[in-house]
């Protein structure tokens, strides 16, 4: 082993290299692990919502039994599906969200139905619904008469404006979608084109991520883990309330913030940042690449491997940077994408990771750490072999559904990681399972 | 029996929350981590009555002390560092100093979770990674952020929010189809859902605790965590083509969209179900094409999604917001009116909720941040304070957990193991604040 490479491994791992690999290795698959949840039941009720089936799949990746109760038609949430695309009926966001889950049909429209859903729920430890605000009560299956029944039940809810309050009464009958959760809750309002840009690119803009879905899911299940925890140490239930005109503003933070420092809206400002810069995608030879330098010291760093130095004087600080002139951010991605023109995206990266390498190793720990990344599409992502040596894709094979890819295996823990063990979801495919373990 | 909404607003009442229990007190979280992405998990934990201390470089601080939009501080601090770090303990301790480590691994003896975002296996050379601190506390969890992760042959990869947008391939999703207008996601949301991530799992392993009372490590990378939220890949893997951008539609929905109204307002429509579907056209007043688009499946076929959008941007487009606000009521299809920073701060309903809080703190005054993401009604999360200077907890958690009387603290000083602030903005005191004053931060021991 060379003196650089002794000296780079002891900077990384101290003195035990060897273990932690194994150990980290160790980590990367689930397989013979624990898991936490398995002995909690979840029931999930959640209808024409996929918040909920995400929240749902959560638990059911660590672990949980879980129940999704639908009507014999089904749950319309099947049918939300880009473009169409579907296998045997069933669209592409409802089988990435069919996680170890169990389907199990009962039409709540019907009295006798919410009578055996009654005697799930008293040996359930979660229920998961998503139906308009005070519809589970009035069918005497709400959180009121539930925690009658069961005192250590964990009852979430999602839906438009929550479950107390006069907006969540007066927009009552207005249902729950991922493009209004990210329109109510600011998040549509921060992205798009600058004012200038003219329309339609200057109007607010939808990410094109489900954004307030999975901040919902995310979310709900987080808060129904709190309440599991509570739950297990008292033995007391509670309710969880989120509300999807919510999600990115409390998340993030900032519409809350800003609106109230700044006494008005930010305006949309395209690709650009408002805290720091450098930090946004420029084109190169072959793509896009991202690039953050945003310390001064970082964007030193830049100017020096795109060889313009000569440009540091007028750019110097942070506050040179930033895009408060539209003409002055304008000229400055500019003679940052005149030059990142000239090379391809690994040449770029490349170049950055040299000179990090080299800054970090200087005494004077001031070079700075331009950081470069190439500009992936999913299909790209799929392809890096980093994802396959942390098994992050899981292909699956079901005989309703065919054969796909889940992006699956998240998080990685040491002791009891989350993980995939089917992906199907035939309704009622579970029905007598569920039958003979807990409705004899 | 009692009106639902009366009997939802006792059980949830804002007004209380304070005097409710607190589910993670007494357990002790070591946070170790800058910027947002790692905070958020630690943030979390506090919000719920975990004791978060964080830890900072004396003199220099944590980089997001100056993360400010536009150039511009709030009293002498970021308001984003605010709401990122609210309710911990700022402790500034030089890790570089043999003394400054004893402190931590003392402190690791009681402590219940560790948080840290470096690069892959910094803390472990500094010998406070997991490898060292399970050895003294086999309980400990120990939640490692990165943006590759700590495993694979990227790991050494440096990388924020942006990076992980990028790499995970969410950063090509926003934006116009066949056209190179697309964006990144605004407002550091790589961060922020990962660290909520990230703090789900610290849970899921205090559930698992209480079990077994063994700890664990995890290894969350950013970009994984991006990765799980987009049907992109298994779309991909399905029909071989890329799902790619679909500008202000959601392409699963038809009609959806985001559309201007006559008034130059912004709405977003969307039909979930058919019978939204119907609901969308009854209302704009074209029932002939419910029967045309019978079958959800045929309806979200591009060519017929177009016409349905063309057909709803036309509709929106001669009405006023306030008109459809009334029809969407009235017929039940999904719709909001886009409401951007100004319009939520001042929402009298998340206010009332609590998603909103007007908070008074002792040394920055009214603030508005957002609350707990999601409303427990037994054990609510809740804020304490805002983030305070540089080191401001120092003397409180020298004294008070770990016994030290005055004159080892200022022997600490003196070697530069602890120390405070300098004459920037972000990690001093505001300017009108008597420090001087403050029984924090001069705290005198009980």
């Amino acid at each position: 082993m060379s003196k650089k490479e002794k000296e780079q491994i002891l900077v990384r791992y101290g003195s035990s290299r060897k273990e932690r690999e194994d150990f980290l290795k160790a980590m990367i698959s689930p397989e013979g692990k624990a898991e936490v949840l398995d002995d909690v039941i979840v029931l999930d009720v959640s209808y024409a919502n996929m918040s909920g089936d995400i929240a749902s799949s959560i638990f059911a990746e660590f672990g949980a039994e879980v129940i999704k109760i639908e009507p014999p038609e089904g749950d319309p949430s099947r049918k939300i599906a880009p473009h169409g695309v579907n296998r045997n009926g069933v669209g592409v966001p409802f089988i990435m969200e069919a996680r170890n889950k169990r389907y199990f049909t009962l039409d709540l429209r019907d009295e006798s139905s919410r009578e055996e859903f009654k005697k799930l729920a008293a040996k359930a430890h979660v229920v998961i619904e998503t139906y308009k605000p005070g519809q589970m009560d009035s069918w005497g299956i709400g959180y009121r008469q539930l925690s009658q029944i069961n005192p250590g039940l964990v009852y979430i809810a999602i839906s438009p404006y929550g479950q107390y309050g006069k907006k969540a009464q007066e927009f009552i009958n207005v249902p729950d979608s991922d493009i209004v959760s990210q329109a109510a809750s600011g998040a549509a309002a921060n992205i798009g084109d600058m004012e200038h840009m003219g329309e339609p690119y200057n109007w607010p803009l939808k990410a094109g991520v489900w954004l307030g879905w999975y901040i919902n899911g995310v979310i709900a299940a987080q808060g129904g883990a709190v309440a599991r925890y509570y739950a297990s140490a008292t033995g007391e239930g509670q309710m969880v309330d989120v509300a999807s005109g919510d999600a990115y503003a409390s998340l993030v933070g900032y519409p809350v913030t800003m609106g109230f420092t700044w006494d008005r809206a930010r305006p949309r400002i395209g690709r650009h940042d408002f805290a720091i810069y450098p930090y946004g995608f420029w084109p190169c030879k072959d793509g896009m690449v991202a690039i953050a330098a945003g310390r001064d010291h970082d964007f030193r760093g830049l100017l020096k491997i795109l060889k313009i130095w000569k440009e540091e004087d007028d750019w110097r600080y942070i506050f040179d940077r930033i895009p408060d002139i539209v003409e002055q951010v304008e000229k400055l991605y500019k003679m940052i994408a005149d030059e990142t023109n000239k090379y391809t995206s690994d040449e770029l990266v490349k170049m950055a990771i040299d000179y990090s390498i080299k800054s970090a190793k200087s005494k004077w720990r001031g070079g700075g750490v331009p950081i470069v990344m190439k500009v992936q599409k999913p299909a790209t992502t799929m392809q890096n072999p980093h994802w396959a040596k942390r098994k992050s894709f899981t292909e699956f094979d079901d005989p309703q559904l065919g054969k796909f890819v889940l992006p699956a295996n998240f998080i990685k823990m040491s002791d009891s990681p989350p993980r995939v063990k089917w992906v199907s979801c035939g309704i009622g495919q579970d029905n007598t399972y569920i039958r003979d373990k807990y409705l004899k | 029996m009692e009106d639902y909404f009366n009997y939802t607003k006792n059980l949830f009442d804002p007004t209380k929350v304070q005097e409710k229990p607190e589910v993670f007190k007494g357990l002790r979280v070591l946070d170790f981590t800058h910027v947002i992405y790692g905070p958020t998990a630690a943030k979390v934990l506090g919000q719920y009555g975990a004791e978060v201390i964080k830890f900072e470089l004396p003199w220099v601080g944590d980089l997001w002390r100056f993360g400010v939009l536009w150039g511009s501080f709030w009293r002498h601090s970021s308001v984003c560092f605010h709401f990122v770090q609210y309710g911990k303990y700022f402790f500034s301790l030089n890790l570089k100093l043999p003394k400054a480590k004893e402190i931590i691994l003392k402190m690791a003896e009681n402590a219940d979770v560790v948080v840290e975002n470096f690069a892959a296996g910094t803390t472990d050379a500094w010998g406070i990674g997991y490898s060292q601190l399970s050895k003294a506390n086999p309980g400990i969890i120990y939640l490692s952020c990165a943006t590759y992760g700590q495993y694979g042959p990227m790991r050494f990869f440096p990388g924020w929010d942006l990076l992980a947008q990028a790499a995970s391939g969410v950063i090509s999703l926003t934006g116009y189809p066949d056209t190179d207008k697309y964006y990144k996601l605004p407002d550091y949301v790589g961060d922020f859902l990962p660290g909520n991530i990230g703090a789900l799992a610290v849970i899921m392993a205090l559930n698992q605790r209480k079990k077994t009372g063994k700890g664990q490590y995890i290894d969350l990378a950013q970009t994984e965590a991006l990765m799980r939220i987009i049907p992109n890949f298994t779309y991909h893997s399905i029909t071989g083509e890329d799902l790619g951008r679909s500008g202000n539609t959601d392409p699963a929905m038809a009609p959806s969209g985001i559309f201007k109204t006559c008034d130059g307002k912004f709405v977003a429509v969307a039909a979930v179900t058919d019978d939204q579907y119907k609901a969308i056209c009854e209302a704009m007043g074209h029932p002939e094409l419910v029967n045309k688009y019978k079958d959800t499946f045929e309806r979200l076929k591009p060519e017929n999604a177009k016409e349905l959008y063309d057909a709803t941007a036309k509709w929106v487009g001669a009405s006023s917001a306030e008109n459809l606000v009334e029809l969407a009521k009235k017929h039940g299809f999904s719709f909001a009116v886009v409401e951007d920073d100004y319009d939520i701060t001042n929402d009298e309903w998340r206010r009332e909720r609590g998603s909103v809080i007007v908070y008074t703190d002792d040394m920055y005054g009214k603030l508005l941040i957002p609350g707990p993401s999601a409303m427990l009604s037994k054990t609510p999360g809740r804020i304490k304070w805002l983030s305070r200077p540089l080191g401001y907890h120092n003397r409180y958690i020298l004294k008070k957990i770990l016994g030290y009387s005055e004159e080892e603290i200022k022997q600490l000083e003196k070697e530069r193991v602890v120390g405070n602030w300098d004459d920037r903005p972000g990690i001093k005191p505001p300017v009108y604040y008597d420090i001087e004053k403050d029984p924090i931060f001069n705290y005198k021991g009980e």
